[in-house]
């Protein structure tokens, strides 16, 4: 198959382990998988219910992955988008995950678009106890670890609130920040005001 | 005793006959029925020098029916594939192949011979999917028989004889045996013998007799059919003891020797000799440099008199211009990708869901199934390996490469699991039916569609619920899907299509694209 034969490696991962003598002859590959789920330029796929990564604060991204190689988030086996980003983020290398991050950080912020209805104005009201750590704007506070949530894509973040609040994210000791957020998606006490607030999340433009 | 059959069902059962025989007819006559349909003889025109650049996105078996037919009438396409290889799910695994399989990459290490393959994604070819025949000649894609069912394979179910395998031979003849002393049984009551006129029911127990091998009394007394005890040709042959039909109940397992070959999994069967990738490679020779690798769509813009596409390739963001594009990225990755179609048309990109095959093979040390009297076909397991498949072709060599899982959408039981799970999981699975199986394989292979690059994901599924079938609003999504958008954009691929997860469903939606496509051409060209 043409020009792909021995395709070198943009990224410079070199597969130790594999040790097999035709290794030169085989398909090189690298671990940049992410579009085929997140979109193009990671813009988001509801698709696949894989959310934007495009704009994503650096910090953020890396403690995911982390916690998704270390089997602190999409273990549980009813989270069936978490299990399938767990399976691609054992599979990463330190490398690779810095080589990622760098990849990330070149595509362009582009807002999801909104794709639920809530009553946004009951929403705001609920918003005031998040504003403390996710900013009045959605814009996130790094200090806090808590990452911005304006621009999101919205049915990912009520995927996200229910998870919270079914212990499918955040439920592991190890896991402190999203034992932070767990308690406070308890505050949401049915789906109504999970969608009033992703309503009024749709609303801000994270001081962009 | 359970109820037998009333009269009235039998009364409907009659009346329905000649109701039936008479719609077939008439459907036969308008070409509505396969019986009525040719294989598609396109004939499309030149488009002359103005509008003839396609860009096909997707190497998908829909994608390569378009690029070459198109090229035959004087088309300028070009085919942009993500993946290192073309086919799509039409995929076969041999010595040295990469499985693209997110979060679990593997390399093939079966031995490098050309019966040491398995075909990871479509694997049989019904002798009625004359469209896809059609090109298998037209390419010269050399066809063997496929074996599926065979009489000498296994069922096994945990529930059925303690666990232990039983030949599909002796369930089968087994429980026909029983059902046709039964039946023959109630023929002597009025109630049944009624509607049937006294030749008819004769006729009918002849049938049973002979459906059952029903003994002297219409009594079942096992069968020869089942093959011998013991003796047989230097000695008189052993009769098998015949089962008890209260033991065959139990278990799912046995219902797919009565059920599990019929309609399009049913002989005849053919497959590609040497891999079904065989067809994808009779296209590429063709299409020779239309063919583009590791090329990722990134955009497709529809515009007022074509379609802009944006692919990534070696790390820099290419732009093709088309005046027409065949689309076969499946729709739930299409959603993803930056786009301007309409909103109704991404309603149904949406609505589509995908199913979630899964396969496994082994290559084997040594053929073992030959020395079970096995020459190929299929062995079915109450349990989530579901299958094993026997390779009938390179009998009689060294060793082969045998399927050791095959779970065709019942979760996502081993697409969850790592790879060491996964084998743990056929292993155990196998050994039921083959003592010494873990001693027996080696150099596995798992293929997790919903985890393959560009894939994710098997057969299009419209349908939410199998019982009911299409609603109205799955239909009208699926007609929107189908129409072309600006009279530019064609969705393609088995995902177009009310019988989806067939080459031939991919085929033929391209097909029917292809004519719509050519009839305004002409329209305009008129
Ligand atoms: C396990 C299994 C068993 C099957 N068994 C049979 C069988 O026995 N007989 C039979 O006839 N059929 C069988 N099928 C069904 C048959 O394989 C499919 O229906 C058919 O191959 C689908 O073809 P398609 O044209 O829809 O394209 P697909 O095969 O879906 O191809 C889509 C293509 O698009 C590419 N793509 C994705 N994203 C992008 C992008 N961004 N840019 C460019 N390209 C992209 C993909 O890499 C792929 O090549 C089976 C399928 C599976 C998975
Ligand atoms: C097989 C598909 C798939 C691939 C490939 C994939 N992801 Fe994901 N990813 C998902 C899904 C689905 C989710 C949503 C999980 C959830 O709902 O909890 C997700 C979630 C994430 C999250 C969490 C986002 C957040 O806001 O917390 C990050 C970060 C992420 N992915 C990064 C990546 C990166 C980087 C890559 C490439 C190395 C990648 N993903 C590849 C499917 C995928
Ligand atoms: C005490 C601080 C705090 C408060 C208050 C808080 N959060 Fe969070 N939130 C966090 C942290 C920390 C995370 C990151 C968890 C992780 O790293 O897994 C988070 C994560 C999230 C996520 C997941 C984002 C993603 O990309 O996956 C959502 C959605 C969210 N918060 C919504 C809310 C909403 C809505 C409220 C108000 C009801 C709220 N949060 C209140 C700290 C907070």
């Amino acid at each position: 198959m043409k020009s792909c034969r021995l395709l070198i490696i943009t990224l410079g991962l070199l597969l130790s382990g594999l040790g097999i003598a035709a290794e030169s002859e085989r398909q090189a590959y690298d671990d940049r998988y992410c579009t085929t789920c997140h979109g193009t330029d990671g813009k988001g796929n509801e698709g696949v219910q894989a959310p934007r990564l495009a704009g994503m604060e650096q910090w953020y991204l890396e403690r995911q992955l982390n916690n998704f190689r270390a089997g602190l988030r999409g273990v549980h086996p009813q989270d069936i988008e978490g299990i399938a980003m767990r399976d691609m983020a054992t599979q990463l290398s330190d490398d690779s995950i810095a080589d990622i991050i760098a990849w990330v950080a070149s595509w362009k912020y582009v807002a999801a678009e909104e794709t639920i209805e809530g009553n946004a104005n009951a929403g705001r009201q609920l918003y005031a106890t998040c504003a403390t750590c996710h900013g009045n704007d959605g814009e996130g506070n790094a200090a806090l670890g808590a990452p911005a949530l304006a621009g999101q894509n919205d049915w990912y973040l009520v995927t996200q609130l229910k998870n919270f609040k079914a212990g499918y994210r955040g439920n592991l000791p190890e896991d402190g920040y999203g034992q932070q957020m767990r308690l406070m998606a308890q505050t949401l006490v049915d789906e109504q005001r999970i969608l009033n607030v992703v309503s009024y999340i749709n609303t801000l433009t994270g001081d962009r | 005793m359970a109820e037998f059959v009333s009269r009235r069902e039998f009364l409907n059962l009659l009346a329905a006959t000649g109701g039936t025989a008479a719609a077939l007819k008439a459907g036969a006559a308008l070409g509505l029925l396969p019986g009525g349909v040719a294989a598609a003889a396109l004939d499309l025109v030149n488009p002359g020098t103005a509008g003839r650049r396609v860009a096909i996105l997707g190497s998908g078996i829909s994608g390569l029916t378009a690029a070459y037919e198109l090229g035959k009438a004087g088309y300028d396409c070009t085919v942009l594939e993500a993946s290192h290889r073309a086919g799509g799910r039409i995929f076969t695994v041999r010595h040295g192949d990469l499985i693209d399989e997110i979060g679990n990459r593997q390399y093939c290490e079966f031995e490098d011979e050309p019966h040491m393959y398995f075909n990871a994604g479509a694997a049989r070819i019904p002798s009625t999917h004359r469209n896809l025949l059609h090109y298998c000649k037209e390419l010269g894609v050399e066809l063997e028989v496929f074996v599926g069912e065979n009489n000498n394979a296994y069922l096994q179910d945990d529930s059925l004889l303690d666990g232990k395998p039983i030949r599909s031979n002796d369930y089968k003849t087994n429980v026909r045996g029983f059902l046709a002393e039964m039946l023959a049984k109630s023929m002597s009551s009025e109630e049944i013998d009624q509607p049937f006129t006294e030749t008819e029911a004769e006729q009918l127990l002849g049938m049973l007799r002979e459906f059952g091998d029903l003994s002297e009394g219409d009594l079942y007394r096992g069968s020869l059919r089942t093959g011998y005890a013991s003796g047989g040709f230097l000695t008189h042959g052993v009769q098998k003891d015949m089962l008890a039909f209260r033991d065959l109940l139990t278990g799912r397992v046995g219902r797919n020797a009565l059920a599990g070959f019929e309609g399009d999994y049913g002989p005849m069967l053919m497959q590609p000799t040497g891999g079904m990738d065989k067809i994808i490679a009779g296209y590429t020779r063709v299409l020779g440099n239309r063919m583009n690798y590791r090329a990722m769509v990134t955009a497709v813009q529809i515009t007022e008199d074509g379609v802009d596409v944006a692919y990534d390739q070696d790390g820099v963001r290419h732009t093709l211009q088309a005046d027409y594009c065949f689309n076969c990225i499946p729709t739930h990755l299409m959603v993803g990708i930056e786009h301007n179609f309409p909103a109704d048309y991404v309603k149904a990109m949406k609505y589509v869901q995908r199913g979630r095959a899964y396969k496994a093979a082994f290559q084997a040390r040594e053929r073992f199934w030959e020395k079970d009297d096995i020459y190929g076909g299929i062995s079915w397991m109450n349990n989530r390996s579901a299958q094993i498949w026997y390779p009938f072709h390179g009998i009689h060599k060294a060793r082969g490469v045998v399927l050791g899982a095959y779970d065709y959408g019942g979760g996502m039981n081993h697409t969850e699991m790592n790879q060491a799970e996964r084998i743990e999981s056929h292993l155990q699975d196998g050994e039921k039916i083959h003592p010494n199986y873990r001693n027996l394989v080696e150099k596995p292979i798992t293929i997790a569609w919903h985890r393959m690059n560009h894939m994710l994901g098997c057969s299009a599924r419209w349908s939410r619920n199998f019982r009911t079938g299409w609603t109205h609003d799955e239909e009208a999504l699926y007609r929107t899907l189908q129409a072309p958008v600006n009279g530019r954009h064609y969705f393609i691929g088995d995902q177009i299509s009310m019988h989806s997860a067939w080459q031939e469903s991919a085929i033929m939606s391209a097909q029917w694209a292809l004519a719509n496509l050519d009839e305004r051409v002409r329209a305009k060209s008129a």
